[in-house]
């Protein structure tokens, strides 16, 4: 029994929610965009989001009330809704040659839309499940403005693959799948710096393409600059919820935040480095561009959190190296089963990690006002 | 035995599959107020709710949730402290080279 949606509003791009979204006319045009593709043989990609629960009582406890008014503004804003309508293609989009791409940049291209995309819809479907299971209207409404993003984005970057002769494939929801379990308070580190993180990265590869139009290899990065201001009003969103109990932010938990900023920062740098082709397409140093996506992250994290990184310390960059060499030492001595070799790459990419981790942290006093704006 | 037998029943539910230009998404919604717990998994019967590109797929589908035993339930939530870094998004694979 499918059910198909008749069109509403002219463009899902203008829809103000997911529900409208569905309804609108540009429905039509798109499947016959749909029909067309078919004659055109896809490679298929599996999304595979991750499925999570939480602590839903906990969440429903939440009490917004010290920091009302800046929620009150934040969540206004996030209604009006000002990036409706900016994701859709316009003559800004020009037509990319896939196929006289160079194999290797289209390989590590590729790889960035599907993580992207795979992201943006596990980010969806999380937000989506705890405005469904929440009953603080408060936080059902933020989740709910959050997963109309997500899944803006996710479509967004979908066509993006599309024209590359991707198509994901959604049967996931037929498997098996398990549902693990975070509690609230990792959701919002997670989720916190992963969005203000994503901000820094977006903004700063939006800025240097300004400057540098010959290394825009593709046209998607012409919306990284409304796209990031999403992020950054998210992460907005999570810095408020963190405010609201003082308890997260504090003793233990400060440990955590340290033990996530470090994991974080290392996982980004490790990962741009195994991306050479990418960067330089771009015109992008990776060790430039991990300094600079820290130093704005650094910046904003002092919103909420007690403490920032030593980023200039001798053993920081030193020790990212070697974690980042480790692991590719890891990687090969895995692909020819070497078990000693293996281990040693294991140890020394553990050592340069608590290496990492034992660097002083420079504590931050959190200012009493949370709210920030994207400036960079 | 209660401690660690695991217990099955049906619920059912709606699947929403969008497939649009602005809005890619899928969730699953319990049509009798099941709730989901730490452990417990979903399977969804039937043939994979495909949505082709441009178009929102509704359909109302059977599942079986398997609820994990208490011992589960302790363990995943316990491990899902430790396994933070999957809520982590990167905008590359951890592939070494693709």
């Amino acid at each position: 029994m499918n059910k198909v949606e008749q069109a509403a509003v002219a463009h899902s791009a203008d829809a103000g929610n997911v529900e409208d979204a569905l309804d609108a006319g540009n429905y039509r045009q798109a499947v016959i965009d749909s029909e067309s593709a078919t004659a055109v043989a896809m490679q298929n990609t599996l999304l595979t989001p991750r499925f999570y629960t939480t602590d839903f009582d906990a969440l429903d406890a939440i009490d917004v009330s010290p920091v009302r008014e800046e929620w009150d503004r934040l969540i206004a804003r996030m209604k009006s809704d000002p990036n409706k309508g900016h994701f859709k293609k316009n003559a800004d989009w020009e037509q990319i040659d896939w196929d006289g791409m160079d194999p290797k940049l289209r390989a590590e291209f590729t790889d960035f839309l599907i993580s992207s995309c795979t992201a943006e819809f596990s980010g969806c479907v999380l937000y989506k499940e705890m405005k469904r299971r929440g009953k603080n209207e408060d936080i059902t409404t933020l989740f709910q403005l959050m997963a109309r993003d997500e899944a803006r984005h996710a479509g967004f970057i979908n066509d993006a693959l599309r024209e590359a002769g991707i198509a994901v494939n959604l049967t996931f929801l037929t498997e098996k799948k398990k549902y693990t379990f975070f509690q609230p308070k990792f959701i919002f580190y997670a989720t916190y710096l992963s969005e203000k993180i994503g901000y820094a990265r977006y903004i700063t590869i939006f800025r240097h393409l300004q400057k540098n139009p010959q290394h825009r290899f593709h046209p998607i990065f012409k919306w990284f600059e409304e796209w990031c201001n999403d992020e950054f009003g998210h992460g907005e969103a999570f810095a408020l919820l963190m405010k609201t109990d003082p308890r997260l932010t504090r003793g233990i938990n400060a440990l955590w935040i340290k033990f996530f900023l470090t994991a974080v920062y290392s996982t980004m740098f490790v990962r741009d480095h195994q991306r050479p082709a990418f960067h330089q397409a771009l015109g992008i140093d990776p060790d430039w561009f991990a300094q600079s996506v820290f130093t704005k992250t650094s910046e904003i994290s002092r919103q909420v959190f007690p403490l920032t990184l030593d980023i200039d310390h001798p053993r920081w960059k030193k020790n990212l190296k070697a974690l980042q060499r480790a692991n590719v030492d890891l990687a090969e001595a895995r692909k020819n089963g070497r078990l000693i070799k293996r281990l040693f790459a294991s140890a020394r990419a553990g050592l340069a990690f608590v290496a990492l981790l034992t660097i002083p942290s420079i504590r931050n006093k959190v200012p009493e006002r949370t709210r920030l704006e994207p400036v960079y | 035995m209660l401690f660690i037998s695991r217990k099955t029943e049906t619920a059912p539910c709606e699947v929403e599959v969008s497939h649009c230009f602005e809005s890619l998404h899928a969730h699953v919604k319990f049509l009798n107020g099941a709730i989901i717990h730490p452990g417990d998994e979903v399977l969804i019967h039937g043939a994979p709710v495909l949505a082709p590109y441009g178009e929102v797929v509704r359909e109302t589908r059977t599942a079986t949730i398997t609820r994990a035993s208490k011992l589960e339930q302790v363990w995943t939530r316990l491990r899902g402290d430790f396994g933070f870094m999957e809520l982590c998004e990167f905008s590359f694979s951890e592939e070494v080279s693709v």
